[in-house]
Order: C-alpha cells, then structure tokens, then sequence
C-alpha cells in the first residue's frame, strides 16, 4: 500500500522511495524479496522494451505512434522499409526515451489484420510468462498468434478461436496476482473448447 | 448533546459507519465509491494522460486536476442546479492541493491527472469523504504516491469537541473544522475551520481528528485488498 513501510533502511528499490532512512512504497503491490511488484499502473517507457502500438498519424518524415500511454511515440521513415497507414498495428523496440518522454521507435514490423486487447501495462510480464509458457499455450489451444507488447496493448492474430483468446487474456489480467495461474488458465482453454 | 450522546446516538470520537468499494468503473483508471453515514459520493481517477489544454502542462512534473461536483439531487437545499459554483471550485481547489502533495508527479511530465469526484448524495462532511474516496480511487489506478490520504472533520457542538460531524452538527454547531492528514507522516495537508476555536480546542479536535483518521486508513486498505482477494466480473455491478 502507498506509504507502508518496506523495509526499515534506505534501500533502492523500484517503486518505492525512501524518508528519513527507512523504505516505504509508493503503489498497491506484492512485496518479496527486496522486490515491489505493483498490481496496477500505467506504463513507463524504456529502451529496448518491445511493444505494439497504432500508428495515430502519417507525417513527413515518420510516425506518430500511439503507445497506449500519455506520450505518443515517434517511428521516423529512416528507420523502415514499409509503409503505414494510420491505424495499422506494429510491433516495434524502444529505441531511445528521455526525461521528457519523447519515445523513438525502431525495428518496426507491420501487424496482420487481428484485435487489439487493452490490459494493464504492470500484467504483461503475466500473460507472457515463464519463456513464454502462458503465450504458447494459448497459440496452442487457440491458434491464435499473440503478441504482447510491454506496454499494455496484446495483439491477437485471428486465425482461430480469437474471442477465446481475448477471454484468456483477460482472465490472465484479472487473477495476474494470484498462484496457480497457468493451471487455471489451461484447464479454462480446455473446457472451453470442448465446449 | 444529552449525556455525552449525540444527535444520532454517537459519541464524541465515533465515527460515522464507512464503507468503501475500490474499482466500480470500466472506463477510469481507477475509481472508488464510499458511503460515509448517509454521504454517498464517486471517485473517478483518470491518468496520467496528455494534458490538455496544452498551456497547462509542465515540463518537469504531472498536472493534478480535481473536479468537485454536487448532483442536483444530493441533498443539500442550495443545489437545485448542478454546474461549477463558488463551493465546488473551492473544493476541487483544496482536494487537488492535498493530493499535490503525495502523488510522485515527477514520474509523468507532460501529463495530467483528472480526479472526479461526483457527490450523489450528501450529509455533511462531503469534502473528506471525497478525499478519501479520492485516494482509493488513486491507489487503484496504481498511480505512485507517497501515502494513502485520508480526512475527517472535527466540530465543537455544545462547547464540546467531536469527530465526524453529520449534516445538522455542522449547520448548527459552534465550529466545523475539516483536516486531512498523510498517515505516514502525520503530515495535515487539508485544513479549513468555520467558527471559532480556542487553541486548546484546537488541540483537542486535532487529537481527535488523528486516532479518527487511523480507522479512516483501515477502511481504505480493506477496500483495496477486496479488489484483489474477491475480484469482479462486472465492475459496476455493485448490488448483488
């Protein structure tokens, strides 16, 4: 909870800051082993991190780029072979940010034709999971391509069942902080598809 | 007062009955409902997002905003038409402040941070029940703060000093003083008074105001946990 105490000396931990010497966190979250996971919370952009964002205007000499957050990143012509249209889907990777949070993309690649899933940016590392265990197992079950940007948006590819898809998607987002999870999610995928 | 009882059969340092629901829209980022004795008031949290209009923003930190409003129909005599008057802007102006002060802006430049905050219904004491709802609805939307704020207002009735005065306390009581504290620090980031007050009987009303304000808090992170030990299929579905 925002102003409990996590740890009784000043330690620099994410998410958390530090008074008079001792810790304290800043955001509802799970804390372990010097670790503060927040259960909720809009998405920081950083370098390197791969994320799916829609193209929001074609300029001149690149991209606006909505990236699900306050700040719309920029994707310049330079960097890509291809052409967009506003409102198509890419996948890209963080190229730079700074303290104004001007984001730049680069390595673009368009997205097929598919459905945009919103879902808190803080759950993704959820419905990624272990080497991309929760991903594979609803492109198993479904057939469905998933791509999970980092920053919230998932992408489904619908060439299969993309309504059960997004409806594992977003059970993943509403039990993120539970155990067990990826026990639950197949048994789900697997009822459901009998069904 | 009759035998140290109040006009509702309260005590001095009793609070009145507090309920509070994290998570009750689809569309905010984050959002909580409380109903504190017969107040019953909307929290909506919105952000960080794109300030507009662009004139506003800042380089170096979020924008806090704050929208106070009445309903028509929330009680209160004077509020036959809704819309921004002098009241609602002063307290949309002394809720924003208070969060300025604990929300790490710093992390979101360029961006604003909507609080709404609809009364539906109210019954004194409309302002503290709003940031502590407010504050709820904060924390839900996950939005780095220092602390999980929480306000009550202390009165002097019947040369007196109590906590939490309802509606006819407050119109026909000597003083009325709302505070709002940080928990943590023990910091007052909200203080207004109406009336008079002696320096001990200020003493006093803040001593009040702070063991009040330690259940306030309780409230709050049962509210939170809730979200996440009993999760929702429909958000707004708050009856049934």
């Amino acid at each position: 909870m925002p102003g409990e105490m996590v740890s009784d000396k000043p330690e620099r931990i994410s998410y958390a800051f530090v008074d008079k010497g001792k810790t304290y966190s800043t955001v509802v979250g799970l804390f372990s082993e010097g670790k503060l996971v927040p259960l909720e919370g809009p998405y920081e952009p950083l370098p390197d991190d791969l994320i799916v964002g829609i193209v929001s205007e074609v300029r001149f000499s690149g991209y606006s780029v909505d990236t699900n957050s306050a700040y719309a990143a920029f994707l310049s012509s330079r960097e890509i072979r291809e052409r967009y249209e506003m409102g198509d889907a890419i996948f890209a990777r963080i190229t730079k940010t700074d303290e104004t949070r001007s984001i730049e993309l680069g390595d673009a690649k368009k997205l097929p034709e598919g459905r945009l899933v919103r879902v808190s940016a803080v759950k993704i590392p959820r419905i990624i999971g272990k080497k991309n265990s929760m991903v594979d197992m609803i492109r198993a079950n479904t057939g469905c391509e998933i791509v999970a940007g980092r920053n919230g948006y998932v992408w489904i590819i619908g060439k299969g069942d993309s309504n059960l898809a997004e409806k594992a998607v977003r059970m993943i987002e509403a039990q993120a902080h539970t155990h067990g999870l990826t026990d639950r999610v197949a048994a789900y995928l697997k009822s459901s598809k009998k069904a | 007062m009759v035998n140290g009882k109040r006009i509702d059969g309260r005590g001095v340092e009793d609070v009145r009955p507090m309920k509070i629901v994290a998570r009750v829209l689809n569309d905010a980022e984050g959002s909580a409902y409380i109903e504190w004795g017969k107040n019953k008031i909307l929290a909506g949290v919105y952000g960080p997002r794109e300030c507009i209009p662009r004139h506003d923003q800042s380089l170096y930190r979020a924008v806090v905003k704050c929208r106070y409003n009445m309903a028509p129909f929330s009680g209160a005599e004077e509020h036959g038409r809704s819309g921004p008057n002098r009241r609602s802007k002063e307290l949309s102006k002394v809720i924003k402040e208070a969060f300025e002060n604990v929300i790490i802006s710093e992390n979101f430049p360029k961006t604003e941070i909507s609080i709404f905050v609809e009364v539906l219904q109210s019954d004194g004491g409309t302002r503290c029940a709003a940031v502590t709802a407010a504050a709820v609805a904060l924390a839900d939307a996950g939005i780095p703060m220092k602390d999980l704020i929480g306000a009550v207002a202390v009165c002097k009735i019947d040369g007196q000093m109590a906590v939490d005065p309802g509606k006819e306390e407050d119109n026909f009581g000597e003083s009325d003083m709302p505070i709002a504290f940080s928990p943590r620090t023990g910091e007052v980031l909200l203080f207004q008074m109406d009336g008079n007050l002696s320096r001990e009987e200020l003493a006093r009303g803040l001593e009040l105001a702070r063991n009040a304000s330690a259940k306030i808090r309780e409230v709050q992170m049962e509210a939170i946990r809730k979200v996440y030990d009993e999760p929702k299929e429909d958000r707004f579905l708050l009856i049934g």
